[in-house]
């Protein structure tokens, strides 16, 4: 038994170097933050904060973090912080490293002294083989904060030196465009404050297992937080710039909504709405469930229900994958080759209403088959045991059991094909109109076949999302052209998601029903 | 059933043969209506509407008489309809693409320069990669469009996705998994022509100015684009297969003295490895077969960019030709266009079959475990 | 009349507990007071479990003596699965366990803030009770705790640096393999998929894995119930080996089995009561409450 070397039972927290690593990570995620704001052009140059210019302030920011961290490595290595480092940082780290070297010494000698490709790239060679190693060899505590701590000194130093300064501009040989200190200072910064941020999570930890766990996920974290913050921005900035166009003339009493109830007329004094795109899209969506989701809910009962695993089974399942992931363009090739010319010969909304029927079926199936699949067989065999025969079983135990799931995946893919704009395109169109598609009153009997005939059917007919391809291919210089884009844009947002949100409101709800 | 047809044979058998004739009967009707509808149909008859009449009339008739059998045969046929309807599609975009197959051969993969290995042309060249007046069309520049701009939003989705997915499964509360995930799922839904509005008046704006562009319109925003689009169904099929992994595997890891991270390193990230790539895949699908945004941020030249790795340069992708050209296309134009959409489905049918064959290695291994 | 009297124990052991609480409280210290020579490697005392809600365990006090084999035993859910995972922080991972009390382990309270628990785990290690292989080689299973602990240092940085121990690795694999008697069933094949055993062969292995990483506690959750009758006596024996070495925590629902194999017993009772505590024999044939004696002769439970 040998339990003489283990470290104690508990770790220390809460010294001189924990609050250290903890200011420095604090510095390092708002400086983060700033320098990407920066990016995006929503701070710019002109900003100061605390009297200081934005980009010599963010500077000064990398600057204290990377002085930081590297006190924090050799403090440890010299004992006076208590840590348990490993004797490498490890491969990865060292590697990465290496890769930072070799994209700073092959731009370095490329760009600034203008070596040839050769040249160039033996010197980043070099250099991303000398990194690795000197990374690799070195004990976990110096061989990530010195880098670290490195790499936040160096971006400062070109801030403060002038070197990336606003009128910085770089114009890469073969790509056209350029780029300028206002793009590339403040991305170098963010990339320097996150990798010094990493050092110091690290080490606020101590080193070893534990604070590889906590540097990862510190950047995990960031990253998460960052696409989150960046969908939801993105909803925020359209309902911000469609909720205005979206709401003109508004009123509740007496209950007024020109964009909601009114067409497009082309008439500057009324307000131009989307009431003829919403009653199409209304349609496309009822045409396509009476089309697709029969066929689809059938098929899944029958695999469930009557098909022995076999050849036929695995060719449907190949046929449903294949329908599912086919490109939207390409049902609209389809439709535009098969259903428009014997369908009136001309772009028609029933052309609509089948390819996006076509397109519903194998999103359906697999959910239903997903939700018969999940009704316990228990259900089956208490049912056959009582002397009821398999149909009457089906029907009067397996569908209502399985419903909920169904329709939930009915509501989430009709979320899917109301927004889809590429298959009607090319079998539907139908630009900004004044009038909705009158489905219902335009029904009538002919004497010659096919007896029936339905003239709003065989229109084209508008829809939410091709409106707003509409817009676009309209031009949005002209005036309120763009705002009535984004108010199209908010409300076909607010319709799709509203799908979403039910159907997977309600699938999270049967869920927890089943589970409980 | 009664004691007596339960034991009295004949009767038994007498009702049996009877109703076995009659549904023999009712299914052949049904199914040469049905036959006839579709062929007709086919055929662009409109009379199709006369066996179309008779296969419901059929239809109400077994549902009444014989429901079971019945309900057992409209299941059967739903099945049949969708092997049928990708049957068509396969059919029909292949059959409009023929011409220009058969006009182009190889050259529709040709480079204005031939491609010669030790004088023997391996490739012919095109005099020009797309000119509807001369009918060439060659679809390498849309072909490259399509890879870069694919590469691009892979590059951005798979890392930050799978690690946003390893945040959702393993890392977050329970409170916070529970609110994130399903608005995750629901920006998933945002519609690409939302998307495609947003970089058409705001993104190309913002790069035409800040980085000097030459052009309004790059592959680079169309990936960046794309790339965002495709990050929600990522994370969330990445996270379901990371929670597919049995809870008892990490607990054998933790009670080791495992850190968390290591063990979702060494333990859970590779058990679900097959599922990640899988949504890794199923989004790379996506990027390929993306129309609304490329169609409306990209400028629209069906040219390679110059030099070749031009991101900032404007080109064409598959599916943004077809969707920019299909208005004034007909003939040999029009059978041009078809083409790029055969490439896009056979492309894609190759990723899903990719997919799902993971998927069932995946399901293979962790089911072992158990 | 003679069903209630079947469950007359419980019946009669409850108003007791509210109406004289105070003595109910005494008794049950005394019937587990549990004197052993040296000192105890675990002791807990007075230890809470709450599920939301609900208490999975009251105040538990129990003192563990090392190198020996001490078996939990009591019908299902009264709390001794539960019990077990506290004394590793398993129960950490649970969402709504709260846990209040004691665990002293190498003098300190494991519950306090600042323990390490990566540390703690490595030297409190569990068996659970289904076999939870990892999906790699029987190698890599085996060596998984010692290379991410850093004790053996393989891989291409290793190698390139010349530190790589793989002589050491395989060593160890083999000697923890031959420690839970599964070396001669697979040393022909460590670098087979561990997924690919018997269910008892998965269950030594993750003894074995538990062993590599050189722990002083082991905890074991019904360790054999998911394995038929000979891969169940293999562990046994295997269990009885390991004390000499380790302190082994055994949970089990199987009486025989703990007779058999373990040095003391404690018996919990429906509540997440830790109701008698000592010698297995005592326990067994001599117990000193009537409950505890109506669950071993199979009146209840």
């Amino acid at each position: 038994m040998s339990h003489t070397d283990e470290s104690a039972l508990a770790a220390e927290r809460t010294g001189t170097a924990q609050r250290l690593a903890s200011a420095v990570v604090g510095v390092g995620l708002v400086t983060f933050v700033l320098s990407l704001l920066s990016v995006a052009r929503i701070l710019t140059e002109e900003t100061t904060l605390l009297g200081v210019g934005l980009y010599d302030f963010l500077a000064l920011g990398a600057l204290a973090m990377g002085v930081g961290v590297v006190v924090l490595g050799v403090g440890s290595r010299t004992g006076a912080f208590e840590t348990n480092p490993d004797d490498t940082p490890g491969l990865v780290t060292a590697a990465l490293f290496g890769v930072g070297a070799f994209v700073v010494a092959g731009l370095v000698a490329s760009q600034t002294l203008g070596l040839g490709t050769l040249g160039w790239f033996a010197l980043a060679a070099v250099s991303f083989v000398v990194a690795l190693f000197a990374v690799a060899l070195t004990p976990e505590d110096i061989g990530s904060t010195l880098p670290a701590g490195g790499v936040a000194v160096g971006a400062a130093a070109l801030v403060l030196g002038d070197v990336l300064a606003p009128g910085f501009a770089w114009e890469p040989v073969g790509f056209s465009a350029t780029f300028t200190g206002a793009m590339v200072a403040p991305l170098v910064l963010a990339v320097a404050t996150l990798v010094a941020s990493w050092a110091a999570a690290k080490a606020y930890e101590g080193y070893g297992s534990r604070g590889r766990q906590t540097g990862a996920y510190l950047l995990v974290g960031i990253n998460a937080v960052g696409i989150l913050t960046v969908l939801a921005g993105l909803l925020a900035f359209i309902a911000l710039k469609g909720v205005g166009p979206a709401t003109q003339g508004f009123s509740l009493v007496p209950f007024e909504w020109p964009f909601v109830t009114n067409g497009y007329s082309y008439q500057p004094d009324i307000v131009n709405g989307v009431y003829p795109a919403i009653v199409g899209t209304v349609w496309l969506v009822v045409g396509a469930v009476i089309t697709g989701v029969p066929v689809a809910v059938a098929a899944a009962l029958f695999l469930t229900e009557y098909a022995e695993q076999g050849r036929f089974v695995g060719a449907v399942e190949i046929a449903t994958n294949g329908l599912w992931s086919t490109p939207s363009v390409v049902y609209g090739l389809f439709g535009y080759a098969f259903l428009v010319p014997r369908l009136g010969g001309s772009t028609s909304l029933v052309s609509g209403m089948l390819v996006l029927g076509f397109m519903l079926m194998p999103l359906c199936l697999i959910t239903s088959r997903e939700a018969i699949k999940a009704v316990p067989d228990e259900y089956r065999d208490a049912s056959a045991a009582l002397g009821v025969s398999q149909w009457e079983t089906i029907r009067s135990v397996v569908l209502p059991a399985a419903l909920p799931g169904v329709l939930t995946g009915v509501i989430l893919g009709v979320g899917r094909i109301a927004g889809e704009t590429a298959p009607i395109l090319l079998v539907m169109a139908g630009g900004l109109r004044d009038d909705a598609p009158d489905v219902l009153g335009s029904f009538e009997f002919t004497s010659a076949a096919p007896y029936v005939a339905n003239d709003a059917l065989l229109q084209s007919a508008p829809a939410l999302p091709y409106q707003l391809y509409a817009t676009i291919t309209a031009g949005v210089s002209a005036e309120n052209a763009a705002e009535f884009g984004w108010a199209t844009a908010f409300v076909l947002l607010v319709v799709v998601l509203s799908f979403y949100a039910i159907g997977i409101a309600s699938r999270i709800y049967f869920r927890r029903r089943l589970n409980a | 059933m009664t004691d007596s047809s339960l034991f009295d044979r004949d009767a038994r058998v007498r009702r049996v043969v009877e109703s076995d004739r009659d549904v023999a009967a009712l299914f052949a009707v049904g199914g040469v209506c049905l036959l006839a509808a579709f062929v007709m149909f086919v055929l662009d008859s409109t009379m199709a509407v006369v066996p179309l009449v008779g296969f419901v009339a059929a239809t109400g008739y077994g549902w009444f008489a014989h429901q079971a059998e019945t309900a057992r045969a409209l299941t059967f046929l739903g099945t049949v309809s969708t092997v049928v309807v990708l049957g068509l599609i396969t059919v029909y975009v292949f059959l409009e693409a023929w011409p220009v197959l058969q006009l182009m051969g190889v050259r529709l993969f040709g480079f204005t320069d031939p491609i010669t290995v030790f004088g023997v042309t391996l490739l012919p060249g095109v005099e020009s990669y797309w000119s509807t007046s001369e009918h060439v069309y060659s679809l390498i520049p849309m072909i490259w469009g399509t890879f870069v701009t694919t590469v691009i939003a892979t590059l951005i989705a798979a890392p930050l996705g799978i690690a946003a997915a390893l945040f959702l499964a393993e890392i977050a509360p329970p409170l916070v998994r529970e609110t994130v995930k399903p608005a995750v799922e629901i920006l998933a839904g945002i519609p690409s022509i939302v998307y495609g509005y947003l970089g058409f008046v705001t993104l190309n704006t913002f790069l035409f100015t800040n980085l000097e562009m030459a052009n309004l319109g790059s592959l680079f925003l169309v990936g960046l684009v794309i790339g965002l689009m495709a990050l929600p169904t990522v994370v969330s099929v990445a996270d379901d297969a990371l929670t597919s992994v049995p809870a008892s595997m990490r607990d054998g890891a933790i009670a080791m003295g495992c850190t968390e991270w290591q063990t979702m390193k060494s333990i859970t990230l590779p058990a679900a490895l097959s599922g990640v790539s899988a949504a890794v895949l199923l989004g790379i699908g996506r990027a390929v077969g993306e129309t609304m945004a490329a169609t409306v941020i990209l400028g629209h030249s069906q040219r390679l960019p110059d030099p070749l790795q031009d991101v900032f340069d404007n080109t064409e992708t598959l599916t943004s030709l077809i969707a920019s050209q299909y208005g004034n296309a007909d003939g040999l134009h029009m059978n041009a266009l078809f083409t790029a959409g055969v490439v896009l489905f056979v492309t894609v049918l190759i990723l899903s079959v990719g997919a799902r064959r993971v998927e069932i290695r995946m399901e293979r291994k962790l089911g072992g475990g158990e | 009349m003679s069903e209630t009297k079947s469950i007359d124990p419980e019946m009669t052991d409850e108003p007791r507990t509210t109406t004289t609480g105070e003595s109910d409280e005494e008794l049950r210290a005394e019937w587990t007071a549990y004197d052993f020579e040296g000192d105890p490697k675990l002791s807990v005392d007075g230890l809470d479990v709450h599920y939301g809600d609900e208490q999975a365990l009251h105040d538990i006090s129990i003192e563990i003596p090392e190198r020996s084999v001490t078996a939990l035993i009591g019908p299902s859910g009264c709390g001794k699965s539960t019990f077990l995972r506290c004394l590793n922080r398993m129960n950490d991972r649970i969402r709504a366990a709260t846990v209040s009390g004691d665990v002293t382990f190498e003098g300190r309270n494991i519950y306090e803030d600042d323990i390490d628990l990566v540390e703690l785990r490595k030297r409190v290690g569990m068996v659970f009770q289904s076999p939870n292989p990892f999906p790699k080689s029987i190698r890599d299973n085996i060596a998984y705790g010692p290379r991410k602990h850093g004790d053996v240092r393989t891989g291409l940085l290793a190698k390139l640096t010349g530190r790589d121990d793989a002589a050491r690795e395989e060593e160890l694999v083999e000697e923890s393999l031959k420690q839970a008697a599964l070396w001669e069933e697979v040393n022909d094949r460590l670098d087979d998929n561990a997924l690919g055993l018997s269910g008892g062969q998965q269950q030594r292995l993750c003894i074995a894995r538990c062993l590599a990483v050189d722990p002083e506690v082991i905890l074991m959750d019904e360790p054999a119930s998911a394995l038929d009758p000979i891969a169940t006596a293999k562990i046994e024996d295997l269990i009885g080996d390991l004390a000499q070495e380790y302190t082994v925590v055994i949970v089990t629902h199987n009486m025989q089995q703990a007779a058999r194999i373990s040095d003391q017993t404690a018996v919990f009772l429906t509540g997440g009561h830790l109701v008698e505590y000592g010698d297995t024999d005592q326990v067994f044939e001599n117990p000193r409450s009537q409950r505890v004696e109506d669950y071993i002769t199979g009146k209840f439970g």
